[in-house]
């Protein structure tokens, strides 16, 4: 697809403003391979149609539901850090579609969650693969991106 | 004179903040009801009566815009002022959302200041009952 660049420079926008204003986290990006501990999942169908997945370290997951949402470290669950990786998915896919194509109604899927751990990289052909450091706390975002020709 | 809210949202992390932004805006909110989806929403409705709604739009069994359509066909219930809360803020969605009788958008990722300006401007309050702006800075807010 052309415009790889401006495309990931649109998502990668929407990503810093989503962290920078709900998580208040302040994401660098990166090239180097991270572990994860969940992953977060969405779709989206408009004038385009593709899925974004977020990959993140319990660090990063810790860190955003203690900005979010005020809580002490020891009040975190595992459903706060559910909840907190599927909005940001939302309000990153929500973003990324009004600056793709702003005059098109672009339907979200509900986002889903899977704790899995693994390793995310910055290869995966086809895909557009993004990774971020947040002071030694991992994020990985991957998207899958085509034209709807429905 | 102090308000009724119910904040419509799948995701209890969002309403948490919705609630807690509205708290620190200076709103004077008596109480703060919460439902999952618009089904649990009109559940709760049935039988308590709220000022103001703020509402996502997409969610499971009956979204934002299935649950505008439910209020709009009660004669009561119709009233109630509803702000739409979302990710995805085309303008065909906006204009869908009030088409279906929404008062305010708000478009997510927000600023606290975004929640407060649209709730004022959809019903202020003052402390003589009368409508009026809350004069404080975004940056008096401690967010």
């Amino acid at each position: 697809m052309g415009n790889t660049k401006k495309i990931q420079e649109m998502l990668m926008n929407s990503i810093f403003d989503v962290f920078e204003k709900m998580f208040f986290v302040f994401l660098e990006p990166c090239d180097e391979e991270m572990k994860y501990d969940m992953s977060a999942s969405i779709e989206f169908a408009g004038s385009f149609k593709g899925n974004i997945r977020a990959y993140l370290s319990t660090g990063i997951a810790n860190s955003m539901v203690e900005n979010m949402l005020g809580l002490e470290a020891a009040e975190i669950t595992d459903k706060t850090r559910e909840d907190c990786a599927k909005e940001s998915l939302n309000m990153i896919a929500g973003s990324f579609v009004h600056k793709l194509d702003a005059g098109t109604v672009f339907d979200l899927s509900i986002p889903t969650y899977k704790k899995e751990s693994g390793r995310f990289g910055p290869e995966s052909p086809g895909n557009i693969n993004l990774l971020f450091d947040s002071d030694g706390l991992y994020l990985g975002i991957s998207m899958k991106l085509e034209e709807n020709k429905k | 004179m102090s308000f009724n809210v119910l904040i419509v949202d799948d995701s209890s992390a969002m309403r948490a903040v919705i609630k807690k932004v509205i708290g620190l805006s200076g709103f004077k909110m008596d109480s703060c009801l919460e439902a999952e989806n618009g089904r649990q929403a009109m559940d709760l409705l049935s039988d308590q009566w709220v000022d103001v709604i703020i509402s996502d739009i997409n969610m499971p069994e009956v979204n934002g815009l299935e649950f505008l359509e439910l209020l709009r066909e009660n004669e009561t219930l119709k009233e109630i002022p509803v702000i739409m809360i979302t990710t995805e803020a085309s303008e065909q969605r906006m204009q869908g959302a009030f088409d279906r009788g929404a008062k305010g958008f708000i478009k997510k990722p927000f600023l606290p200041e975004e929640i407060k300006r649209v709730l004022y401007k959809v019903i202020g309050v003052g402390s003589d009952g009368q409508y009026e702006e809350d004069t404080r800075d975004a940056d008096e807010l401690d967010f």
